[in-house]
């Protein structure tokens, strides 16, 4: 039998304080200076530290990106990895907020949504663009731009986002059907009420809009109350008015299901192209998605109209995403440099031409797109005016919960219009 | 008068001194043994309680104080507000509603989920063709994840072109919108967290009964119980403490619910569907309201406590001591 040296207690013991000790001074040394490139190769020039940076940006975007990446990183010698970022406001406060607050970052860019910028900017995790963002970048945007780049981009003077996104919910109708009956589409709410109406047999229905909590049902509530001229956050009468229309759609007038209540994007896109439904608000996706559906779609299924006007005229809010650095970004310098460079007027639209989402009434694209895809809708509804700034509060989030949550509350009849409104104000009182 | 001090006795003094020494030496050796001992021990076990401090203990105490606090990092500084937090929940609907329903919720899933779980168990321990097969299906409702079947049960439950509806249509004619009315929104993930546990309370409660002695039967027959009385005085009784532990399990298990509802209904309509853990994440992760929703975190820290202590107790009660 193998002879087997026994490690008594001492030895285990020193032998593990030694260790502990090792590494505990190992951690305190300075790390060994990298000796500049000079040195090394007194001949040679200046050697760049090649860096990899990390983009989140939502996934089917990534081709679009690409197009453009590949270009910096042959400028740059860098290299940058695609990563799926978060599709809604609330999850990149969720999927971000913890590594900003323990200083630090899991990616060198991001898109960046409205409802979670402005909470990002006032914690001061994300770095101020001033000076890195070239003033012909910022001269592109329309002045329709202006703001919603001073409140929702900014904050205290600086900016700190810029746009990639325009936003806006445009209405679709079933432009086959309307004129097979020879309906004009409607411009008025009571219009829409009226053709509704016509349109109505379930399980077909005048009109649709997904509002399942959260965020759906605020979403549908700030388009109504941008109609109506109400300020959604001050829960006063127009806002009132909103919710009464949308209340009136389901129970009094039927012409949208009680089941859209619980409904997301997605269930409300197939109800569309499963041919129930008239006419309906839809963010530009649904641009894509329904010329996608190749087996649905055809000319005259999937039309943009203005929308119908309420008490204030044709409305729908806008807002959308941007790019922007966090603080605590591995690469922070090369990160500016790489934003300054997707957002340039000549990039712009080669990443609005690979990608509707990235599609914006900005002077480069529209000159290079055209009358391509969504283009002429998109300045149709800009010269119409119809762009109703996005409701704006210091505690976005929260404050659109509130909507969530109050409207969801009316709209399944478990309070009044009045007590709707009380709680509305008093919840958003209470934010401070 | 002194007495002369014999050699032999200053021989058994030296004798005795040195006895006391070497006893006080060996005493000391034995006293370093034992701090040695448990200084290794202490290191040994230093790393594992470190890591249970840092990951339970501090975030629990964090939350304590927090919920004292006002605090969001994105509108500093924090701002002591002693019982303000707590006062501000009282007369919160969304907190309110989401104590009342996680109780029902949770409360109501776990009796069917016991008793359900129960009678499939007993159905899957009788011997018939193909009861392996039969016991692989109960289990895929378990297998699925939840985020999944929360998915596939909101399509089904739709009010248009969901399963459910349209046998309902079919077969009574009449439909439901489930999810859109404050109750059926209720008995839908109800039902679905139902549906999604049983068969993991069968399984167990299935090896439960293969441990119940078969002699016990056979002397019952031998007696004259039939089947149901077998049940309640020989079956019940033995896998009782299975049956409250699991029922304890699942009760402080499911009151940190949160990835039905989120993905079913997002607490709606309303607050009809709203947990605690629903409410937690919306307050500390849309707004960073991190105080406030420290609070939220000790009330249901409250409710599990009552729930977990109520099970221990009635656990004892049922405890089966062979």
């Amino acid at each position: 039998m193998a002879d087997q040296k026994k490690i008594s207690r001492r030895e285990f013991l020193q032998a593990a304080g030694a260790a502990a000790g090792g590494l505990a001074l190992a951690s305190c040394a300075p790390l060994p200076a990298t000796p500049p490139a000079a040195e090394t190769k007194a001949t040679a020039p200046a050697v760049v530290e090649k860096k990899t940076l990390t983009l989140a940006i939502q996934g089917f975007a990534h081709d679009a990106v690409r197009i453009v990446l590949d270009e910096w990183e042959e400028k740059t010698g860098h290299t940058v990895e695609l990563e799926s970022g978060p599709t809604t406001g609330q999850e990149m406060v969720t999927k971000y907020a913890p590594a900003f607050q323990a200083g630090a970052s899991p990616v060198d860019v991001m898109s960046d949504a409205d409802d979670s910028g402005p909470i990002f900017y006032r914690a001061g995790w994300i770095e101020p663009l001033d000076g890195v963002i070239p003033q012909e970048t910022w001269d592109d945007f329309p002045a329709i731009f202006d703001q919603q780049i001073e409140v929702w981009h900014s904050y205290e003077g600086q900016r700190y986002r810029v746009p990639h996104e325009f936003a806006i919910g445009y209405t679709w109708h079933r432009k086959d059907w309307f004129d097979e009956r020879g309906l004009e589409p409607p411009t008025t709410w009571d219009e829409l009420v009226e053709i509704g109406k016509a349109f109505t047999d379930p399980p077909v229905w005048g009109t649709l809009e997904a509002i399942k909590k959260p965020g759906l049902m605020y979403v549908y509530m700030a388009y109504l109350t941008a109609q109506s001229g109400g300020e959604i956050f001050e829960f006063d009468e127009a806002t009132a008015t909103a919710f009464q229309f949308a209340h009136d759609l389901i129970y009094k007038h039927k012409i949208m299901p009680e089941t859209a209540l619980s409904m997301d994007y997605t269930e409300q896109n197939e109800e569309y192209m499963n041919d129930h439904v008239a006419i309906m608000r839809q963010w530009p996706f649904f641009w894509g998605v329904a010329r996608g559906n190749e087996a649905w779609y055809e000319e005259g299924k999937a039309e943009i109209v203005p929308p119908p006007s309420g008490p204030a005229g044709p409305k729908s809010w806008w807002g959308g995403w941007g790019f922007s650095v966090p603080k605590f970004a591995p690469n922070k310098e090369e990160a500016l440099d790489l934003v300054a460079f997707l957002t340039s007027a000549e990039n712009a639209p080669v990443l609005a031409e690979g990608q509707s989402w990235f599609v914006m009434p900005r002077k480069s694209i529209m000159e290079a797109m055209g009358g391509e895809g969504l283009v002429p809708f998109m300045k149709e509804y800009v010269d119409a005016g119809v762009p109703a700034p996005r409701p704006f509060h210091p505690k976005v989030a929260e404050a659109q919960s509130v909507v969530d949550d109050v409207a969801s509350l009316y709209l399944t009849d478990q309070i009044s219009l009045e007590e709707t409104m009380e709680r509305g104000k008093e919840r958003i009182e209470a934010l401070g | 008068m002194s007495h002369p001090i014999s050699d032999e006795v200053r021989a058994d003094a030296a004798l005795a001194r040195e006895a006391v020494q070497e006893r006080a030496l060996r005493r000391r050796a034995g006293r370093r043994k034992v701090a040695r001992r448990l200084v290794t021990l202490f290191l040994l076990l230093l790393p594992a309680v470190g890591l249970r401090l840092f990951t339970a203990v501090y975030p629990y105490l964090q939350t304590i104080r927090l919920s004292f606090y006002e605090y969001n990092p994105a509108f500093p500084p924090e701002r002591f507000v002693g019982f303000e937090n707590f006062e501000r929940m009282a007369s919160d609907p969304s907190v309110t509603s989401s104590v009342s329903f996680t109780i029902l919720f949770v409360v109501v899933s776990t009796m069917l989920q016991l008793i359900l779980g129960l009678l499939v168990a007993l159905l899957l321990n009788r011997a018939f063709f193909g009861r392996g097969l039969v016991r692989a299906i109960n289990l895929i409702p378990w297998a699925i994840p939840m985020v999944v079947a929360a998915i596939g049960f909101r399509w089904m439950y739709n009010a248009q072109y969901g399963i459910i509806n349209d046998l309902l249509r079919r077969t009574l004619g009449f439909t439901v919108a489930w999810l859109t009315n404050y109750w059926s929104a209720r008995v839908a993930v109800t039902a679905t967290n139902v549906w999604k546990s049983t068969p993991f309370l069968a399984l167990v409660f299935l090896a439960s009964l293969q441990g119940v002695p078969e002699e016990l039967y056979e002397a019952g027959r031998v007696d004259g119980t039939n089947r149901l009385t077998a049940f309640f005085h020989i079956t019940l009784p033995l896998i009782l403490p299975q049956v409250t532990t699991l029922g304890l399990f699942m009760l402080v298990w499911q009151l940190a619910s949160f990835d039905l509802i989120f993905t079913m209904t997002g607490g709606g309509p309303g607050y009809a569907t709203q947990v605690l853990a629903y409410a937690i994440y919306q307050v500390a992760f849309t707004g960073l309201n991190f105080g406030y929703a420290s609070a939220i975190s000790m009330v249901l820290f409250v409710v599990v406590a009552i729930f977990g202590t109520l099970g221990v107790l009635l656990y004892r009660r049922v405890e089966v001591i062979y």
